[in-house]
């Protein structure tokens, strides 16, 4: 069996800055496997800017801020992949992937980078009744025939979910002469970026209906319409306030999933909030040297965290690679006040590097903030923000020498 | 016959239901009602009543309520204007299992056979949505229709499942109670499929259900268990089914509705299709939902179809393992309570659940409906999340008022054959019923019928990529790349096998028939990322333009019209 040394899956922005770092930490022996046909992953049907802010200073399409890496992928001369779909992962690091080209590959990797991203949860995890027509997609399929294929999908449309995804698919949508009755988002407050909704929606009087849902969906070959209904804290409609709206194309984006089926037969333990696997600060999951980049770890907001993710990800498979980790040098780090969820879940605190980032989310919207990482009770990292609502993710990063015995722990303060 | 006491008897009925005007006519244990009545549940309970009484054998209503629908009258003027399009020896009307199943079995003999299907793909009716269990026959009344051809159907299918290669697991099946009331119950089950000749049929104890399967709910104190229930792919068997018949020279047109059924001397001699008329010696009505209306038109209605909806629940493969068998719970009145199970590709199913709809198109999912079917699984099992649920829709059963198959050459019309009320445990039942029909339409043909020399009933489907050792995958894509190609990342479905399934003895012209055949857009992204790729598929191996490729047939497209200034071909 073929064996190489690094074996990226997924050829989006996550394993294209795994496999770029990994190269100039002096990682020569890379695979990528992508399957599509080309790299870039999902970025390639972003055709609207806001990409790289952070990472390069401008706003950049999604398809251009792929490109930055391809183009270094390809200076490096980093093998590739495309369109060949790895099947199976496992424990002990072996891939099996198939291809037109290549055939049946089977290859032994000494360490794994999981980057296969996530996908868009379905009508029926959001549980929309009624019937099945024609006419109900999610925003990304939407996105695809929109960009990639050039078809448009309806001439009315209703979207479902306030996250960024619906957002910039409103604009879209009505770029494209699609008619976009309105915005529904079934919880009391916006699902993405607040840029994106002064950009996408208050620029094109689309109305945005918070605490609203979709109930069912009507037509037998073609949407028809929809029932929307206010909803209650609980989430479950109102009896009394359904309407009726014709449309001929719901538009799902209610929200993300990693997409762990292959790290779970390889035994990777998976967390219950995030979905994504359980990972230290190196973001090595529980099994030794198999790594996680980007949002099949946990569902990222900026792409600029996603590659930043892929990169830590190197920095970890370099010094396992090069025997530098025991794997037991890790100590939980504990959600605390109005944290949702923590983003590695595991600190490894015999790292060599200064500090450590930690990625988490709120659980609601609030004002003036102070982030907390506090040791033992002593508080050892501290950020301030002026909002903190949960579709944007937080950021801080935590002194590794000031890591001690004792609980670990994240807050919020307001 | 006592009239008089029927008329009484009805009286009762009357004062119970209150219809808000009703007037039947009685010829010989057919009832036909005409009328109005509150609710449509109202005018069904009413029917069913009426038809458990002694002196009643068939039941029809014409009884009119608000939810009615209906159906404009086709003007056959211009389809009789087309001529003859074909003449044939057999004309089975319905795709599904039945019809399907009867075409292959006829295909034994010298004999033209022709089924016409109303929609794009063969099983597109109550076939589709079934759950796929082979029921042992436990819970049937003892000497009906569905007792006898469910128990002998079930038996049948080790020699289907041999002969034309579909999955099929006999898993067995519980019935499990919760305190003594349901006890009882699954005594008197017991003591019914005793009747019935269920094989190997058991009361056990709730440690003893749960050393077979686990993840049976410790509430659980007792069960009824039959090992012989077992579990197929419905649209899988009747693929097969249709396709062997084509292998064994029968033919079926999809998209072909049936309008009007031609007699001369009280014989029938064909139909007239929306393609023009087909001359037929015999004609099958397995119309499924519609074989009131098909038998309405040689005036022999004497059933009437009230579409059962069922709503059924898919949850996600990783769910694979956690139970291996049937889990239903002691039945309510008009089902056997459904319940979760695992379909042979490893999937688990909850439902159906059961509520009397008065459009036969009516295949929306209700709260309710959804709220009873995850309640049940929940209730019945453990260590299996809701949240893992992919998608849930709903079926149609073809239930009767007499709530019994309908297997029977036409009293009215010669070369006319019945096969109605086709309804649970009707997919069990199939067999058995297939092999009827055989023996009635060679009894209509009457003699000099001969065997097929060359009918070969063995049928053969692609062993699925996704079950494919690593050894054969080299080999399929050795053979053609297309293999290589994974379009459903999901399910591991391949180009080769979409393409395959797109030019089949039965082709797949819409993304549901592919779905269906390949189970491609069937998995937990529910087609999120395959969707556009085997559009462009079909696109390609049809030779239509995107546009006009559908989701499950004639005005269900997908995509409208090109975007703003899209040139294609300078992506």
């Amino acid at each position: 069996m073929r064996e190489v040394e690094l074996v990226v899956i997924g050829g989006g922005p996550a394993g294209l800055a795994a496999a770029v770092k990994a190269y100039e930490l002096g990682i020569r022996d890379i695979l990528i496997i992508e399957r599509d046909i080309e790299l870039g992953g999902i970025l390639q049907q972003c055709i609207h800017d806001g990409f790289g802010l952070h990472r390069f200073g401008k706003q950049l399409s999604g398809s251009a801020y792929a490109q930055k890496f391809i183009d270094k992928v390809e200076e490096y001369n980093i093998p590739v992949y495309c369109n060949t779909m790895v099947l199976e992962i496992t424990k002990d690091k072996k891939v099996v992937a198939v291809s037109p080209k290549e055939g049946l590959v089977q290859i032994q990797a000494k360490a794994i980078v999981l980057a296969m991203g996530c996908r868009e949860r379905t009508r029926s995890q959001v549980r929309i009744l009624g019937t099945r027509p024609a006419g109900v997609m999610t925003a990304g399929a939407v996105q695809r025939y929109i960009n990639v294929e050039g078809w448009k999908t309806g001439t009315r449309a209703v979207i479902l979910g306030s996250g960024d995804i619906g957002l910039i698919m409103a604009r879209r949508m009505t770029l494209e002469g699609i008619s976009v009755e309105g915005v529904y988002e079934v919880m009391p407050n916006l699902g993405g970026l607040r840029r994106n909704k002064a950009q996408c929606l208050d620029d094109y009087n689309i109305p945005l209906h918070l605490a609203t849902t979709v109930v069912s969906v009507h037509g037998k070959q073609r949407v028809e319409g929809v029932t929307v209904a206010k909803v209650g804290t609980d989430r479950l409609p109102i009896e009394g306030t359904e309407r009726y709206i014709p449309c001929d194309l719901l538009v799902l984006s209610v929200g993300l999933i990693p997409e762990n089926e292959l790290s779970r037969n390889a035994g990777v333990e998976l967390h219950p909030i995030t979905k994504g696997p359980i990972v230290d600060t190196t973001m090595m999951s529980s099994v030794d040297g198999i790594f996680v980049a980007g949002n099949v770890g946990a569902v990222f907001d900026l792409v600029d965290y996603v590659s930043l993710t892929g990169e830590i990800a190197a920095q970890g498979v370099a010094s396992y690679l090069a025997g530098k980790r025991i794997a037991s040098d890790v100590k939980e780090v504990i959600a605390g006040e109005n944290v949702s969820f923590v983003f590695p879940q595991n600190f490894y605190i015999k790292d060599n590097k200064e500090k450590a980032t930690l990625y988490m989310r709120v659980r609601k919207t609030m004002q003036k903030v102070r982030v907390e990482v506090s040791c033992n009770g002593e508080v050892i990292a501290t950020k301030k923000e002026r909002f903190a609502t949960p579709p944007e993710m937080i950021s801080i990063d935590v002194p590794i020498n000031k890591i001690m015995d004792g609980e670990l722990k994240i807050s919020v303060l307001e | 016959m006592d009239t008089e006491s029927l008329q009484k008897s009805i009286m009762l009925l009357e004062e119970k239901f209150k219809p808000n005007n009703i007037s039947f006519t009685l010829d010989n244990g057919l009832i036909c009602f005409d009328g109005n009545m509150q609710t449509w549940q109202d005018m069904v309970d009413f029917c069913h009543a009426v038809a458990k009484l002694p002196e009643v054998k068939h039941v029809v209503s014409h009884i009119k309520t608000p939810e009615s629908v209906y159906k404009e009258n086709i003007d056959t003027t211009p389809y009789i204007a087309i001529g003859e399009v074909e003449n044939v020896d057999v004309l089975i009307v319905g795709g599904g299992v039945i019809g399907c199943g009867a075409a292959r079995e006829l295909s034994k003999y010298e004999l033209n056979i022709l089924v016409v299907e109303k929609s794009s793909d063969i099983s597109e009716g109550t076939t589709k949505c079934n759950n796929g269990m082979i029921h042992s026959g436990y819970d049937t009344k003892p000497n009906s229709l569905k007792a006898i051809y469910g128990v002998k159907g079930n038996a049948m299918y080790t020699q289907w499942a041999e002969e034309l290669g579909f999955h099929f697991n006999r898993t067995g099946s519980f019935v499990c109670g919760f305190n003594q009331d349901d006890m009882d119950i699954i005594q008197g089950l017991y003591e019914n499929g005793i009747k019935n000749k269920v094989p190997g049929i058991e009361v056990i104890s709730g440690e003893r259900a749960r050393e077979i399967e686990p993840n049976i709910n410790d509430g659980v104190i007792g069960a009824l268990w039959t090992p012989s229930a077992g579990y197929v792919e419905p649209y899988e068997v009747t693929l097969a089914l249709a396709e062997n018949a084509i292998e064994n020279g029968a033919k079926i047109w999809l998209n072909t509705e049936v309008f009007d059924v031609l007699q001369e001397n009280g014989k029938v001699t064909g139909v007239v299709t929306n393609k023009g008329i087909i001359k037929a010696k015999v004609i099958i009505n397995s119309a499924g939902l519609y074989a009131d209306e098909i038998a309405k038109m040689i005036n022999d209605e004497f059933y009437t179809i009230h579409p059962r909806r069922g709503t059924l629940g898919i949850l996600d493969k990783e769910n694979k393992g956690k139970l291996h068998t049937f889990v239903g719970k002691a039945p309510s009145k008009y089902t056997k309570g459904g319940g979760p199970q695992e379909t042979p590709e490893g999937t688990l199913l909850i439902g159906p659940s059961a509520k009397e709809v008065a459009d036969k198109e009516d295949l929306g999912v209700d709260r309710d409906d959804l709220d009873f079917i995850l309640d049940k699984a929940m209730e019945l099992t453990k260590n299996i999340s809701p949240d893992t649920l992919i998608t849930f829709f709903s079926g149609n059963r073809a239930a009767t008022f007499e709530e019994d198959f309908i297997i029977e050459p036409s009293k009215k019309v010669k070369g006319f054959i019945h096969v109605a009320g086709i309804q649970s445990p009707g997919l069990a039942s199939a067999p058995a019923i297939s092999e009827a029909v055989m023996n009635l339409t060679l009894a209509e043909l009457g003699d000099g019928v001969k065997e097929k020399a060359t009918y070969n009933p063995k049928h053969t489907f692609n062993k699925a990529f996704r079950d494919c050792t690593n050894e054969e995958r080299e080999k399929l894509i050795a053979q053609n790349p297309a293999y290589g190609k994974i379009v459903c990342r999901c399910e591991t479905v391949t180009e080769a096998e979409i393409v395959n399934a797109i030019n089949g003895i039965v082709p797949a012209t819409t993304m549901d028939a592919v779905k269906r055949r390949t189970r491609a857009g069937m998995g937990r992204c529910q087609s999120g990322f395959c969707g556009s790729k085997v559009l462009d598929l079909l696109s390609k191996e049809l030779n239509i333009p995107p546009t006009e490729v559908t989701l499950k047939g004639k005005n269900s497209e997908i995509l409208t019209e090109p975007t703003r200034n899209f040139k294609r071909g300078e992506m």
